[in-house]
């Protein structure tokens, strides 16, 4: 079914593909620019007033490319060689990187966020997510605890040693048979983290599962976040560094990115708690003050643009309090601050308190 | 006195401008001569203040004249009152003739301020002013009409109508300067340009009507784009592929004033297809260097800036004013000329996306695995579909895309400029926090 479904989508796609090329060709024979319109979306705005429609999945806009500017010639030229490479994958169904894409034209696109760019533009306009262009990622998540499943034939057995760390797939869509025995699903911001966690046996005495974008998380980590949530029907918590960064990371995983607002519905997960660190945590754990640092002009410039996203206001106003006590203190710490008096203080008090009181927002 | 203290000088020079003009004209002339004495004084090296007191005879007449007029112009007076003196007049006896000769000496060597003077000239007959003659004659030694050598005589006889405008005289004499690889060989290069239409000419003239403010100020600029083939290696011009700006200020080459050079700057070069890396003022010559430019190809400007009515009285300000805007607008007039004229040239700079565009929409057709839709894309561009190539697709797709382009250009500026935006997209800037497009290892992150 599987095999049928994605073969059926790759037809799909050829086919629009081919109404693209068609409708620039049929601009040029009658002497018209040709024009690629290009919805536009975002997932927040800067509006006090929260009158706005982002909580909406409905593109907030048009762009229209033609001949007639400059710019746009370039944007065509460099959308059309990635939707030509594109009906190579599809119709080879082969799966290239982003990477790969970029180092075929490495002069013309010149950085890799050009080829980013006419990723997006491309799954906006042929209405898909990046994997259906047969685009992947490298992969750069982690997981680990209380979890079965198979990729493509290939097995995934976490449980078998529960403190390994196992790479996210890549390919998430061709994820089946899930079993977990897990109470709770964990996201950690950093890999050091989740190191810490590995090194203290932590899924030994939590059923949980552990799992790190190493970062911002890439479109796997958080389409396989989605999944086991949607799947598992867990609940998941977010453990990040208290400072503009983590707090990003967090609102990337609660919210998705402004940057792939248009495939937002699928990579956010509305569920997610945050665990913390919270910036009250430095109280309330009597973090020395050597652990604390000043926010720099950089950060507090950050930390004020995130207060005016409207969706903070509106779905999270409790992270929007925490947020800004964190600009009213002009102090940040990271998760491995609370490690100060003992080095197993997360894994062994901070986190377990944490959910078994209920303590998260 | 003076003639006797002139005895001791041992080179003279003599320029002769022989026009039949009017009053008004002469006077042009003699302005002329001035300016261009001041500035070979000023810019060149061929004369040193203890070799030349500053002091040029001027012997002019006009053909309604019934004398011939003698004046001593001291150019290094600072007092303008004194600079002219006027000498005793001869009769013409009723002889029917005008010009205009200059004459000078100096002590020093020649050579130099010959080449100078030389180059001058050689500029000078880029405007064809009609019914001029120019000769350029030393004489080296104390006794006059020894040793006398004719550097420069011309004559402009090319048969070009007896009642030509000035643009069309300088649009000629601009392209004899080019077929000489701008003045550095005597004779049209005939191995590079075997005929003119090797040659892209516009033009255009921009004017400030007579008013209280202003007194009828003319701007004329010609354009050359010249393409070589096969250019040989003795033929190369001064600057490379840079182009030297000409610029004259009435009916005289002049350095170019920084007005009229910011003016060149300013003017919006790509939407003609052209990068102006940068514009640079180097020992007087204004120099445009461009970004792109084919290997062969070359652009020459020459730009006319004079006044219908003399004399003239503008302030400094208005002057400057009035040639920028003037510049400006006889330049891109003269562009738009080339583009009305020569199909496929100066096409805005998103033109040189036409080449790749065409490629890979060619390729989107060609590596298609449905031939039905092949098919339609043929007949679309007017192809008959057997044994057709990539290429032959790609070079159709070109052109299509050229036109296109082509008309775009022709439409008013506003029009084309009309952002097809269908929403005001209140886009605001956060500080750029690093998102998942990085996600495939080609960042660092800070968190490892």
């Amino acid at each position: 079914m599987e095999g049928k479904r994605s073969s059926s989508q790759r037809g799909d796609l050829l086919r629009k593909i081919r109404e693209v090329t068609r409708s620039i060709l049929e601009d040029l024979s009658n002497g018209r620019s040709p024009s690629v319109s290009i919805d536009r979306f975002r997932n927040y705005c800067t509006n006090p007033n929260a009158n706005c429609y982002c909580s909406s999945d409905f593109s907030k806009g048009k762009e229209i490319l033609t001949l007639q500017r400059e710019c746009h010639a370039h944007r065509l030229n460099v959308m059309l060689r990635v939707l030509l490479i594109v009906q190579q994958l599809l119709q080879e169904n082969i799966h290239g990187s982003k990477r790969d894409i970029y180092y075929m034209h490495p002069t013309v696109f010149s950085e890799q966020s050009v080829v980013d760019r006419a990723i997006n533009d491309l799954c906006i306009l042929l209405q898909c997510s990046r994997h259906n262009l047969n685009v992947v990622s490298v992969g750069n998540g982690l997981v680990m605890g209380w979890l079965r499943f198979l990729e493509g034939g290939r097995k995934f057995d976490c449980i078998n040693s529960l403190n390994t760390a196992h790479p996210v797939p890549v390919h998430v869509e061709e994820v089946k048979d899930i079993i977990s025995v897990a109470q709770y699903i964990l996201v950690v911001e950093k890999e050091s983290v989740f190191q810490r966690l590995a090194n203290d046996q932590f899924c030994n005495t939590n059923r949980c599962i552990v799992i790190t974008g190493r970062g911002y998380p890439d479109v796997p980590t958080r389409r396989f976040l989605r999944l086991l949530v949607e799947k598992l029907r867990l609940p998941a918590y977010c453990l990040v560094d208290c400072d503009p960064y983590g707090f990003d990371i967090l609102a990337t995983y609660r919210f998705g990115s402004m940057l792939m607002a248009y495939d937002a519905k699928f990579l956010r997960v509305p569920e997610i708690r945050w665990l913390g660190a919270f910036p009250s945590d430095s109280e309330n754990y009597g973090l020395p003050n050597q652990c604390l640092l000043p926010l720099t002009a950089d950060d507090l410039r950050r930390t004020e643009a995130m207060l005016h996203r409207c969706y903070l206001q509106r779905e999270e106003p409790h992270w929007r309090l925490e947020l800004e006590l964190m600009l009213q203190r002009g102090v940040k710490f990271e998760i491995e601050a609370l490690s100060v008096n003992s080095i197993s203080f997360l894994s062994k008090e901070y986190i377990p308190s944490k959910i078994q009181g209920g303590v998260h927002m | 006195m003076i003639f006797a203290d002139y005895q001791l000088f041992s080179n003279a020079l003599l320029l002769l401008f022989l026009p039949s003009f009017e009053f008004p004209f002469r006077i042009r002339v003699w302005e002329a001569v001035w300016r261009s004495l001041r500035t070979l004084k000023y810019t060149g090296e061929g004369i040193s203040a203890e070799k030349w007191d500053g002091v040029v005879f001027v012997t002019t007449t006009g053909i309604c004249d019934n004398e011939i007029y003698h004046y001593q112009l001291n150019l290094q007076e600072n007092i303008s009152t004194r600079r002219l003196t006027k000498l005793p007049s001869n009769p013409k006896n009723g002889a029917k003739f005008s010009g205009t000769e200059v004459a000078l000496s100096t002590f020093d060597c020649i050579d130099d301020l010959l080449a100078e003077i030389t180059l001058f000239l050689q500029k000078t007959l880029i405007l064809k002013i009609p019914k001029v003659a120019i000769e350029l004659a030393f004489e080296h030694g104390v006794l006059p009409g020894s040793q006398c050598e004719n550097v420069i005589v011309a004559n402009e006889c090319d048969p070009l109508p007896f009642v030509t405008s000035n643009i069309e005289n300088l649009k000629s004499g601009l392209e004899d300067y080019v077929l000489k690889h701008g003045n550095r060989l005597d004779k049209k290069c005939h191995s590079c340009f075997p005929s003119r239409e090797h040659l892209k000419v516009g033009s255009g003239i921009a004017f400030c009507k007579e008013s209280h403010r202003s007194t009828g100020h003319v701007m004329e600029t010609v354009i050359i784009i010249s393409e070589l083939s096969e250019p040989s290696s003795t033929c190369f011009r001064t600057f490379g592929a840079k182009t030297e700006v000409l610029y004259f200020n009435d009916f005289s080459p002049c350095l170019i004033s920084q007005s009229s050079l910011n003016a060149l700057t300013s003017i919006d070069w790509k939407s003609y297809g052209l990068t102006l890396k940068s514009a640079i003022d180097q020992d007087g010559h204004a120099l445009l260097e461009w970004e792109h430019l084919p290997p062969n190809a070359h652009i020459d400007i020459v730009l006319h800036s004079y006044h219908k009515q003399y004399p003239l009285f503008l302030l400094a300000r208005q002057k400057t004013q009035f040639d920028r805007n003037l510049v400006k607008k006889a330049v891109k007039q003269a562009l738009d000329d080339l583009k009305e004229k020569h199909a496929g040239i100066l096409l805005s700079a998103h033109a040189h996306y036409a080449p790749d565009l065409a490629r890979t929409i060619a390729g989107l057709i060609m590596s298609s695995n449905d031939s039905d839709f092949q098919g339609e894309c043929f007949s679309l561009l007017g192809l008959q579909s057997q044994e057709i190539g990539g290429e032959i697709v790609g070079e159709c797709i070109k052109e299509k895309i050229i036109t296109v382009i082509e008309m775009n250009d022709r439409k008013p500026q506003r029009s084309r400029e009309a952002a097809p935006f269908l929403f005001e997209d209140d886009c605001f800037q956060e500080p750029d926090f690093q998102d998942e497009e990085y996600e495939e290892g080609e960042e660092a992150y800070r968190f490892l």
